[in-house]
């Protein structure tokens, strides 16, 4: 297989979604639905309590007790890395790499370009998270599995706006090995 | 010490079931986001389902924990806008992206660093632009049953069977 192939997915897609709902299933018995996005605020928020103490204990977002803590959603993102880099150990996946076969086929060999919008990328997806109060974990999938309200107009601008951008960033189409 | 062994298990598995669904792999979202590759949108589909179902026979025996978010129309409009736009360029959202950091991925690590940057600056305008913006339009912590005054049921069921139906009928040749 060359290198602009898109490689297949280790599981079919059915085994593949029953298992991360699965995980969903386990999440709600035990405490509470899958989410990721809030504990990068945590974090910032412990960074900000040392830098500025004064500023952070007026603030009226992250000087409230779940943006103070370590709880259940700072764990659960530490384990989501140390079970997503031993996954990728097991199945011979783990790989140093900077780019993907979609940017190459559009935006040629440079590693640059691609950092540049993942920055940017990111730091746009984290914002909308927290406007959204949720990301594709805590808003989109949880919000699915609990049916609220909210997941009616996150799912289409979240979709909507990310086919729309996809479609002008990577217009062209590599070989896909399905 | 409860809290912190259910949250790394959970977690871990979590982690380890992105990778294996190749949802951890921005080549396969951008695929599916330029519909041109379903395996993501098909799995996608299928964790939706399962957590749905499961989520509300738990609840038919007492034993779920929900954390219904609210629903103020600005700021989620607004948000799922600018994280759509963010995972259509990168191909990543908060949970692949750090997945992918994990298994090796540079890019990943530098969307990750760019999330801290997002969050910060979330921070900073959090009072004087999404407090605000929060405040209109807000319909509270509210579902679709709620708001519709209908049992659960009326949508689980449905939506279960129609979203695996679609799925059968759509089923792609290899599985």
């Amino acid at each position: 297989m060359d290198d602009l192939t898109v490689r297949r997915g280790p599981l079919h897609w059915w085994a593949a979604g029953l298992l991360l709902g699965l995980v969903q299933v386990l999440a709600v018995g035990l405490k509470k639905p899958l989410g990721v996005s809030t504990q990068f605020v945590v974090a910032d928020a412990k960074m900000v309590s040392a830098v500025a103490p004064d500023y952070a204990e007026t603030h009226p977002l992250i000087s409230k007790e779940k943006y103070q803590k370590f709880g259940y959603g700072w764990w659960l993102d530490v384990g989501l890395v140390i079970g997503a880099f031993s996954a990728t150990i097991v199945i011979r996946r783990w790989k140093l790499q900077a780019t993907t076969v979609w940017w190459r086929q559009n935006h040629g060999a440079s590693i640059l370009t691609r950092l540049i919008a993942g920055f940017c990328g990111g730091f746009l997806i984290l914002l909308g998270a927290r406007f959204a109060h949720g990301c594709t974990s805590g808003q989109f999938a949880s919000g699915w599995a609990q049916l609220s309200l909210s997941v009616i107009p996150f799912t289409v601008t979240l979709f909507g706006f990310g086919m729309l951008t996809a479609y002008l960033v990577c217009p062209k189409t590599p070989v896909v090995d399905k | 010490m409860a809290t912190v062994i259910v949250g790394l298990v959970i977690g871990a598995l979590f982690g380890a079931a992105l990778v294996l669904a190749a949802l951890a792999d921005p080549d396969k979202i951008i695929g599916t986001l330029r519909l041109k590759d379903f395996h993501a949108m098909r799995t996608i589909a299928v964790f939706v389902l399962v957590g749905m179902l499961g989520t509300w026979i738990l609840g038919l025996v007492g034993l779920a924990n929900l954390s219904i978010k609210p629903t103020t129309l600005v700021t989620v409009l607004i948000g799922g806008s600018l994280l759509g736009i963010g995972f259509g360029l990168t191909g990543f959202c908060p949970g692949t992206g750090l997945a992918c950091a994990a298994s090796g991925r540079i890019d990943a690590l530098v969307t990750v660093i760019g999330m801290f940057a997002g969050a910060l600056a979330y921070i900073f305008i959090h009072p004087s632009v999404a407090a605000p913006l929060e405040k209109i339009a807000d319909y509270g912590k509210v579902t679709l049953p709620q708001m519709t005054n209908t049992p659960a049921a009326a949508w689980v069921i449905p939506l279960f069977a129609v979203g695996t139906l679609v799925l059968v009928l759509t089923k792609p040749k290899r599985g």
